[in-house]
């Protein structure tokens, strides 16, 4: 291998390394489990250095890997076909109803405040697949037109998908927290 | 903005700082008009404070360790030639391992001052994520921030970079590092809170050799808890950078403190 390749390739493989911790907590907290989560970003890694032709040098590496990672996960559950079913999914009209039964009173607020971090996980766990990967994508700072495209879908969607799910989860945290 | 539907579209704009001035200024206005949605955005808020106040996870070391390998597989062991004299071996297995020796006292006396520093600023980084009113002055620009310090500390923190669109300034508090009095300054980078400590470098032992280039300054980053840290020290004022941002977005704020 010429040096100015093998230099990009250590070059490639340290930006890899600096995703790693990013990509880790989103596949543990997307997956549940941990042995799981490591088998992903392991995956993650195999496909991204076989596909490294395909990124685009200035892009969004990070965008690029959790795309990557996002399919993976989504190839395992069509596989497992173990995907929970929450009654609650595409219910556009528990959302107004949930939103508004939040906003009766400031006690709210401070119930709020005193959640633990077990139940923001409990909280998470009750979602679907889809909200948890769009409030997971959402918290980790990247744009809805990012997570658009890392999802495979429209931007509108994510929009709705993503205020529908936060709904849901302060729906959630507000029973956590009675 | 006179309208719920319509503010409360721009509702997880204005919670990520990502609302034009345009739609800002529409959007505080309703708020002020607004209890109702008002406390839907503090509660929003709230949601994230919640989420990013979780202690973070890290890959695992062995899962660390099985990517570098995925990253570097083993080359084929190659043949070694031999020297042929004894003075000449001796002097080939001797040369190397004094080397090692020395790279490794220098090593192990930068991570243990890097270490002392970095571990204090996670922790100090964590009352901030923490504290229920971290802040004791609000953005207002550094312009506001800096003078607010004056009077409070004994030493004049030196910082040139008032925040932009890229790293905003959240605003400012009087923190503690180690034993003495910090400024404490907080920016952001999308949802991740990034703190920035001046304190007086007196009596502290910051690594001689950095890893990371700060324009002429030399910093040492330090990775520990799932935090990025980067500590360096100009003149007689120490500086501890901290955020669970990737290393390399947190160096260009590191370059930009450190260009004044």
């Amino acid at each position: 291998m010429p040096p100015g390749e093998r230099a990009n390739e250590a070059g490639f493989g340290l930006e890899l390394m600096a995703q790693a911790d990013a990509l880790y907590a989103f596949a543990r907290r997307l997956c549940r489990d941990s042995t799981l989560a490591e088998d992903l970003v392991q995956e993650t890694f195999a496909r991204a250095l076989d596909a490294r032709e395909q990124f685009t040098v200035g892009s969004n590496l990070k965008a690029w890997l959790f795309r990557i990672l996002r399919n993976l996960f989504w190839d395992k559950k069509r596989r497992d076909r173990r995907n929970p079913v929450d009654p609650r999914a595409g219910d556009e009209d528990s959302e107004a109803s949930s939103s508004d039964v939040w906003l009766r009173g400031d006690l709210e607020l401070e119930r709020l405040r005193r959640l633990v971090s077990e139940d923001i996980q409990a909280a998470l766990e009750r979602l679907t697949d889809d909200a948890r990967l769009v409030v997971l994508l959402d918290l980790e700072g990247f744009s809805d037109v990012e997570t658009a495209e890392i999802m495979s879908c429209a931007l509108g969607t994510v929009k709705s998908r993503l205020a529908r799910a936060r709904a849901h989860l302060r729906e959630a945290l507000r029973e956590y927290a009675q | 903005m006179s309208n719920c539907e319509a503010a409360r579209a721009l509702l997880m704009g204005a919670v990520r700082g990502r609302l034009s001035a345009t739609e800002q200024q529409q959007f505080d206005e309703h708020l002020r008009t607004c209890p109702a949605c008002e406390r839907l955005f503090a509660r929003e808020r709230e949601l994230d404070r919640l989420f990013l106040a979780r202690p973070p996870l890290v890959a695992p070391a062995s899962l660390r360790a099985k990517l570098e390998a995925q990253l570097n597989p083993e080359p084929a062991a190659k043949p070694k030639a031999k020297p042929k004299s004894p003075w000449l071996r001796a002097a080939a297995l001797g040369a190397p391992a004094i080397a090692v020796l020395l790279v490794a006292l220098l090593w192990v006396q930068n991570r243990g001052s890097r270490d002392q520093l970095s571990a204090e600023a996670v922790n100090d980084h964590l009352r901030v994520l923490y504290a229920s009113h971290p802040l004791e002055i609000e953005n207002g620009g550094m312009h506001q921030v800096k003078p607010w310090f004056a009077g409070r500390l004994d030493f004049a923190p030196v910082v040139g970079f008032m925040g932009d669109e890229e790293f905003p300034l959240q605003g400012g508090a009087v923190g503690v590092f180690i034993d003495r009095k910090a400024a404490t300054l907080v920016f952001k980078r999308r949802l991740h809170v990034i703190t920035l400590f001046v304190f007086r470098a007196e009596g502290l032992h910051f690594p001689v050799h950095g890893d990371t280039k700060l324009g002429s300054i030399s910093a040492s980053s330090a990775h520990e808890r799932g935090f990025n840290a980067l500590l360096w020290n100009d003149a007689d004022l120490g500086y501890a950078l901290v955020s669970d941002l990737d290393a390399t977005e947190l160096a260009q704020l590191g370059q930009k403190l450190a260009a004044h």
